[in-house]
């Protein structure tokens, strides 16, 4: 541990944890999760940095999101980062969820991904290389420092702009709302 | 052998054109009604591998062209000289008005996935399919989207473009 870190660690040490044990959930969209193996095994070995894949979303607390995202897998990633507890971090990984990128005209693929779900940060770039992951972890605990990584705060309190947006792109879900997106139908909320 | 499995197809089968473009590949030509019971000739010489099935919008011409790829499981590709294993390339159009085909699950099985991918992005229609349901669309298009007529632009602008960012409230 480092030394200098002391007094912040005794300030918010829940925080800290978080910071430093990131459990990212093994979620494969597009092409971007071929960067993923090398950066978890012993070639760039992302435990340095406290980052381990897990299989299931109720043990995760990142979600990155590697390539581009068709229709069909933003009904995924929804239900996955919906499973996920809080406090949850989501990084854009590739050009491809920030704007479509090389598929911007496509019939089938989304093309901004903060649309649907809050995103805390992307990473550019068209592969990005391994070592971007680990600048996009480094800035991830600059954020989380500064209580900037908010974006399951942002998910709750405009829940119902999200799910608006998500019934738009995908037409009706078939799962009930996370959290009341009105008064009238709070009571059925199951 | 190719040319061999050339005279035998022209010999067996009228209004075929069939070309030799390169050593490893036979590419032949045929009416619609034909294609079964040369796909049947060419499993019976050999060729029991449907390697791939696909079709093609000649929006010019009005018609749709499906492509099937034969290729033999026991031929392998020739190491010493580089040689390839033989392809056999056949093509066959239909109407653009009526995309009508009738199915070849009779001979080749595995162009079930095939034939509901072209009639999910084409919207061929596979007579004799036993289930033409939706495979990798996740919503319904007026036209179906690989057709040339389907502007991709347009519709991105419709359904994407009008979707509106999230408005985070300030505190």
């Amino acid at each position: 541990m480092d030394r200098n870190q002391i007094t912040k660690w005794l300030k918010a040490p829940a925080k800290m944890a978080n910071k430093y044990s990131l459990h990212a959930i093994y979620f494969c969209t597009g092409c971007g999760i071929i960067e993923i193996p090398p950066v978890i095994t012993s070639r760039w070995d992302a435990e340095r940095f406290g980052v381990i894949p897990v299989a299931t979303p109720r043990q995760a607390n990142l979600f990155l999101i590697t390539g581009y995202v068709s229709v069909k897998t933003l009904r995924a990633i929804i239900r996955t980062y919906e499973q996920m507890p809080e406090p949850k971090y989501t990084v854009g990984f590739g050009s491809c969820p920030i704007n479509g990128g090389m598929y911007w005209d496509s019939y089938n693929t989304i093309k901004h991904l903060d649309k649907y779900i809050p995103i805390d940060g992307w990473i550019a770039g068209c592969m990005p290389r391994p070592e971007a992951i680990f600048i996009a972890v480094t800035h991830l605990w600059t954020l989380i420092d500064k209580d900037m990584a908010n974006g399951y705060i942002r998910y709750r309190e405009n829940y119902k702009s999200y799910r608006r947006n998500q019934e738009l792109a995908l037409g009706k879900l078939e799962w009930p709302p996370l959290f009341p997106v009105s008064n009238e139908s709070q009571g059925n909320v199951q | 052998m190719n040319n061999s499995l050339r005279q035998k197809l022209e010999a067996t089968f009228k209004d075929i054109q069939v070309s030799i473009p390169e050593d490893s590949k036979i590419t032949i030509t045929a009416e619609s009604d034909s294609v079964p019971a040369i796909l049947r000739f060419l499993k019976d010489a050999g060729f029991d591998h449907l390697a791939l099935l696909s079709a093609v919008d000649w929006i010019e011409d009005d018609c749709f062209e499906l492509c099937f790829i034969l290729t033999s499981y026991m031929q392998n590709d020739d190491e010493v000289t580089g040689r390839q294993r033989l392809h056999i390339i056949l093509k066959t159009r239909i109407p653009r008005e009526k995309p009508q085909f009738k199915t070849v699950i009779g001979i080749f099985p595995n162009a079930e996935p095939y034939e509901r991918e072209i009639h999910e992005l084409f919207g061929i229609n596979f007579e004799g399919h036993p289930r033409l349901t939706p495979l990798l669309l996740e919503r319904e298009y007026e036209i179906p989207p690989f057709r040339k007529d389907f502007d991709t632009r347009k519709y991105v602008k419709d359904l994407f473009d009008n979707i509106p960012f999230v408005e985070i409230e300030e505190k």
